[in-house]
Order: structure tokens, then sequence, then C-alpha cells
């Protein structure tokens, strides 16, 4: 079974909120890039980020931060392992 | 039957191979290794493949019998870093340096990412600690969800997001220091 009672427990204390200020977006700020957010934690968050220029700002160079990291890390499989070695592994399995 | 096996298992394997190979590249650090871990992740899924229940994530599932192939025979190997001090790792850690440093630095801050080397980034990754590093690839770069990582690496939720926030603050601390290396950046101003 998942155990997963923190989320659940910070999310809770979110929803008893109207309005997020700059300690919630900075608390919630990694749930939010990753798109883990529910949908009320999402406008809250969002609705700041609207009015906050600073805390706009720092989650657009986390958001394009995270991007680059994607772009970067990624790596084409060289094309002789695949012809050489996977497929022969996988027909000789 | 043993060939429709196969032919299911190769249809399904086939997409993801090439994010299998980035991932083994990632944690082992070598092409050599990597081509290794692929294929014995393969062999070990194929083994198991009466376990897999079909219509089910079958991506998380070849990932997980990875993770555990590298776990296993790998991970001593491995170089890993000495101890890490976490005193450091808040929130938004690279944008506030920059920040701190605006008056210092050659290129605007918002420039900043886009002047770091495809290396830098490579090598910061490389160095994180494996747990740490293992969480920031399956979100970042192969776009797992939370339940898909805690899954994957079998452990609770609240590890997967802190080490997930403990790799991506590291990370960001060695791409500060790949910068003042560089250049890009002056530490003159020391912050609290």
């Amino acid at each position: 079974m998942q155990k997963n009672g923190g989320m659940l427990l910070m999310t809770s204390n979110m929803h008893k909120k109207k309005h997020y200020n700059c300690a919630d977006i900075e608390h919630l700020a990694q749930r939010y890039l990753d798109g883990q957010l529910d949908q009320y934690e999402n406008k809250l968050f969002e609705e700041h980020l609207e009015y906050c220029l600073p805390c706009d700002k720092k989650i657009q160079f986390e958001i394009k931060l995270k991007e680059i990291v994607r772009i970067k890390a990624r790596e084409q499989v060289p094309e002789e392992f695949i012809k050489n070695r996977l497929r022969n592994m996988l027909n000789d399995l | 039957m043993q060939k429709n096996k196969q032919n299911t298992f190769s249809k399904l394997v086939e997409p993801h191979l090439s994010s299998l190979y980035s991932t083994a590249l990632r944690m082992t650090r070598n092409q050599r290794d990597a081509e290794d871990l692929v294929q014995d992740a393969l062999f070990k899924a194929f083994r198991a493949f009466g376990q897999y229940k079909e219509d089910t994530n079958f991506r998380a599932w070849i990932f997980r019998i990875m993770v555990n192939t590298f776990i296993t025979a790998y991970r001593k190997a491995v170089k890993q870093p000495q101890k890490i001090s976490f005193d450091d790792m808040e929130e938004f850690f690279l944008f506030k340096r920059l920040d701190e440093t605006v008056s210092f630095q050659e290129i605007p801050k918002d420039d900043f990412l886009d002047h770091l080397f495809d290396d830098d980034i490579k090598s910061a990754l490389e160095n994180l600690p494996y747990q740490f590093k293992l969480v920031v690839l399956l979100c970042d770069v192969e776009g797992f969800s939370y339940n898909e990582i805690a899954e994957i690496i079998q452990a609770p939720m609240g590890t997967v997001m802190s080490r997930l926030f403990r790799g991506r603050k590291l990370l960001q601390k060695y791409l500060w220091d790949y910068a003042k290396k560089r250049g890009y950046v002056t530490d003159d101003i020391e912050h609290a």
C-alpha cells in the first residue's frame, strides 16, 4: 500500500487557505513544478504568481532549469548497441 | 508459444530502449556498463514477463527491474561522493545565489541557464549520490509521477519527495560551483 500520509496532510492544510503567500509558494514549489498539486492548490498557486513578480520569476527560472536538465541529460542509444546486441539478445530469448 | 512471448515482449520494450539506456548511462557513468545494465535488465524482465499484468504500466515495470538490477549489481562499482552537507539546501538555491551576485555577473541572470554547457549539466547529474540521482532522472528526465517513482524505487511517497528536493538542490549547488569555476559568476558576496 502506498504511504502518502505526508502529502495528504500537506494538502489538507493548504486547503484551509483562501490565498497563498510567498512562503506557501516556496513550500509548494516542487509539487507545482512536477504537476502534483490538486486543482484547488494549483489555482491559488497561479493566482499568487499573477500578482507576485518575485515569486513568478523564481518559478519561471525553476521551470526553465527543469526543462534544460531534461533536454541535456537525454542520450541517444548507440545504433550499434541496438542492432548488434539488443536485437540479437531479443531474438535469442 | 515462446516466439509469441518473445514478440510481445520485444514490441513492448522497443519504445523504451532510449529512456532505459539514457537512465542507465547516467547511473553507471560509462557506456559499457550502461549497455550491460540494459541488457541484464531486459534479460531479467523477460524471465519475469509472466508476472507482468497486461495493460498495466509496462514502462514503470521495466524501469523497476532495471533499478533493482542496478542496485544489486552495479551500485557498488559506482564511486559515491564523500559526505554531503545539506545545510544550504533551501528552495530556489541557484536563483537566490544568482540574485545575490547580480552586480558581479557578466551575463544576465535570465541567460545564465542558456550558458551552461551540456557537460556541466551531465556532470552535475552524474555526481549526485545515486539515491538522489535516480529520483531526479525518473522525475525530471523521464517524466514519471511521484506515484510511479514510489513504485519503481519501492519507497514511500515522502521519501520520493524528500530525495527529489535534496537531489535538485544539490544539483543546483553543483551547477553554481561550475559557474563559479568557469567564471560566469563571482562569489564575492557571501550569503548568510
